[in-house]
């Protein structure tokens, strides 16, 4: 890159070429916003399948059922899966979901009993406003996911109708775990009788196994406890369970994966398309700065430094845009009440960055070559 | 001393004599050296020959052309168009090499030079005026007269002296912010003249500088030429088509099918500059 004192100059033709860094500066903050948001969508599913699964949890389902609303069972199970040796502690949960569709703001109700209720012990969440005892003093009250009281502009005391669910908000929570973020605890016997009105049943069962290394042994163990009972069960890692329900969605954020390196390659046609316009414009201007003693190396570097700059300033713009968006507006793609939160950390935004800077690169290595190779003499011939 | 002498010496019977004689002349011979030195001309042109193929046709605009120029002098180059004046004047500017034969700038034959030293050599020794002002265009005028000091290593405060001299020198202080198009060709012109000394080099080219100006603009920038030629004892060499123009130089070349026709002193030339 060529010296600092030369930035100055750089960034002057850029600035008064104003029109044509405008529009390409517009071009690579569109196509990195579109990248940005598909890196949000993947790091979301990478945290809602990897970084989040427990491997001392399993989740209990009602065999063949993969949705919330056909998994019922006996919340008297409980008891039994207790006594398989292995388990350590059993929460029976009552999933409702305030959309049976795929959306981006569907919040997942969790029934969970309220006498047995330990945050720290069932969640990594911690509460940031409210308490846990007002939320066991009250029966209709919940404790909500920061993301789902961001995005619906609640806060502690309001009552708010989710899905057809009138809650009382107790309490807001914080927590590294995507489940956690995009959901409303509320206290099993209120969510049974809001929901579909089934004292008695509940979705699933989250088991915690005393010895990781007998997770699979535990799971077979319980069903085989339920295999001939009316409502047999299948028992997964939360893990398996997460990615299991998230596998459809998994391909349409793969392919989307596509959708933003074509961002990426639209990013480098634009900014080399730009570039080369602006060097076949600018034969003579380069012709005298050879003159005056500029080597071709350095009106190389120089071509380069614009190409990048434009498109690191578009890439940021871009990045800057889809941070912003997903802040916003707190997206969580949810399916069969599991969220896949779509954010955009540090890392996208790096990432993003990176990419740009490189890819400005790329775009301007042949015209910074073709315009270093040029006869000085030739190119005034020319124009 | 003659070859003749020596012979005479060396017959002489007095030992002393003979050796004070081998003294004198290694030391005349010495002196005769270094002043032949002094006096030899910055920018010599041997066999200097240049051709450009194109297709199947070649082109010879300049064909083995000798010439001496020294130090401080204003050289009108002049001949019909295709004579190979801009041929010769962008080989002594460093912007064309050489088919062949010689061209020595003072120590250094610059057809030999690599681009990126020549680039260097050119950034330190030689000054470009072109006939259309050639300032980039985004650039405002102070920006333009900046460009090459920006090689250096200098300050931005050292470069703004060396800018702001370079354009009171040129009479166009005042207008440091304009940019190229908000200027006439007149100062335009100026402004490529102060972009051409600014970094104070050892030769200025001019390739018909006066070419796209009315007669009384043309007339100003020959003077300032003139006087950046006398005053500050820079070298230039001057392209031109119109004969009244070469009343301000004190060497007149004339060019034809890339040879050196004749020579000629000009009578209103600047005083005691000039071989």
């Amino acid at each position: 890159m060529p010296g600092l004192k030369f930035l100055p100059l750089v960034l002057k033709y850029l600035v008064r070429h104003r029109g044509r860094s405008l529009l390409s500066l517009g071009g690579v903050a569109t196509a990195m916003f579109l990248f940005c948001s598909v890196q949000a969508m993947q790091q979301g599913v990478r945290e809602a399948t990897v970084r989040n699964a427990n491997d001392t949890k399993l989740v209990v389902y009602r065999q063949d059922r993969y949705c919330p609303f056909t998994s019922n069972l006996p919340q008297n199970y409980e008891a039994r899966i207790a006594k398989i040796p292995g388990v350590k502690s059993v929460v029976p949960v009552k999933v409702a979901v305030s959309n049976c569709r795929t959306g981006l703001d569907v919040v997942t109700f969790r029934g969970i009993p309220s006498d047995s209720f330990d945050l720290g012990s069932f969640s990594h969440a911690q509460i940031t406003d409210g308490s846990v005892e007002s939320w066991k003093r009250r029966s209709d009250a919940a404790l909500l996911g920061e993301r789902v009281a961001a995005r619906r502009g609640l806060k502690v005391g309001d009552r708010a109708e989710i899905g057809g669910i009138t809650i009382y908000v107790a309490g807001i929570m914080r927590s590294p775990e995507p489940q956690d973020q995009n959901v409303g605890y509320t206290h099993l016997d209120f969510i049974q009788r809001a929901g579909d009105n089934r004292a008695g049943i509940v979705t699933q069962f989250n088991v915690t196994v005393t010895d990781p290394g007998q997770l699979e042994a535990t799971a077979k163990a319980i069903d085989d406890e339920f295999r001939t009972a009316q409502e047999p069960t299948t028992t997964w890692s939360e893990k398996n369970f997460v990615a299991r329900a998230t596998s459809d969605i998994l391909e349409i954020i793969t392919f989307a994966r596509w959708l933003g390196w074509g961002c990426v390659v639209g990013v480098f046609a634009l900014v080399f398309n730009a570039i080369v316009l602006s060097v076949q414009d600018r034969i003579k201007d380069h012709a005298i700065m050879q003159t005056l003693g500029y080597t071709n190396g350095l009106v190389a570097r120089l071509i380069i430094a614009e190409s990048m700059m434009i498109s690191l300033a578009g890439g940021f713009l871009g990045v800057l845009a889809g941070v912003g968006v997903m802040s916003w507006g707190s997206f969580s793609l949810s399916v069969e009440g599991l969220s896949i939160n779509i954010h955009a950390g540090w890392a996208t935004v790096l990432f993003g960055l990176f990419l740009s800077a490189v890819t400005g690169i790329l775009a301007g290595l042949v015209p910074a070559w073709q315009a270093s190779r040029r006869e000085i003499a030739a190119c005034f011939r020319a124009v | 001393m003659t070859d003749e002498a020596l012979v005479t010496n060396r017959n002489s019977d007095t030992p002393s004599t003979d050796r004070t004689d081998v003294f004198l002349a290694i030391t005349v011979t010495a002196l005769c050296a270094n002043l032949w030195r002094f006096f030899m001309a910055y920018i010599e042109c041997r066999n200097l020959t240049r051709t450009y193929t194109k297709a199947s046709t070649t082109i010879t605009p300049l064909d083995g052309l000798d010439l001496d120029i020294e130090e401080g002098s204003f050289v009108a180059l002049m001949g019909p168009s295709g004579s190979g004046k801009t041929t010769l004047l962008n080989l002594i500017a460093g912007i064309d090499s050489p088919t062949s034969g010689s061209l020595m700038m003072g120590a250094v034959d610059v057809g030999k030079l690599s681009r990126s030293k020549l680039a260097l050599w050119r950034s330190v020794n030689i000054g470009y005026i072109f006939q259309l002002y050639n300032l980039v265009p985004v650039l405002t005028a102070y920006e333009n007269v900046e460009l090459p000091l920006l090689l250096r290593n200098l300050s931005a405060k050292d470069r703004h002296k060396k800018v702001a001299a370079a354009l009171e020198l040129v009479g166009i202080d005042d207008r440091h912010d304009h940019f190229p198009r908000q200027l006439s060709g007149g100062q335009e012109q100026r402004v490529a003249i102060a972009r051409a000394i600014v970094t104070d080099p050892k030769i200025i080219v001019a390739d018909e500088p006066t070419g796209d100006l009315d007669r009384a603009s043309a007339a100003e920038i020959l003077s300032l030429l003139q006087q950046i030629n006398v005053e500050l004892g820079r070298t230039l060499i001057m392209v031109t088509h119109d004969p009244k123009t070469t009343k301000y130089a004190g060497r007149i070349l004339h060019l034809d099918k890339g040879r050196l026709l004749e020579l000629e002193s000009s009578t209103a030339s600047a005083p005691g500059i000039h071989p």
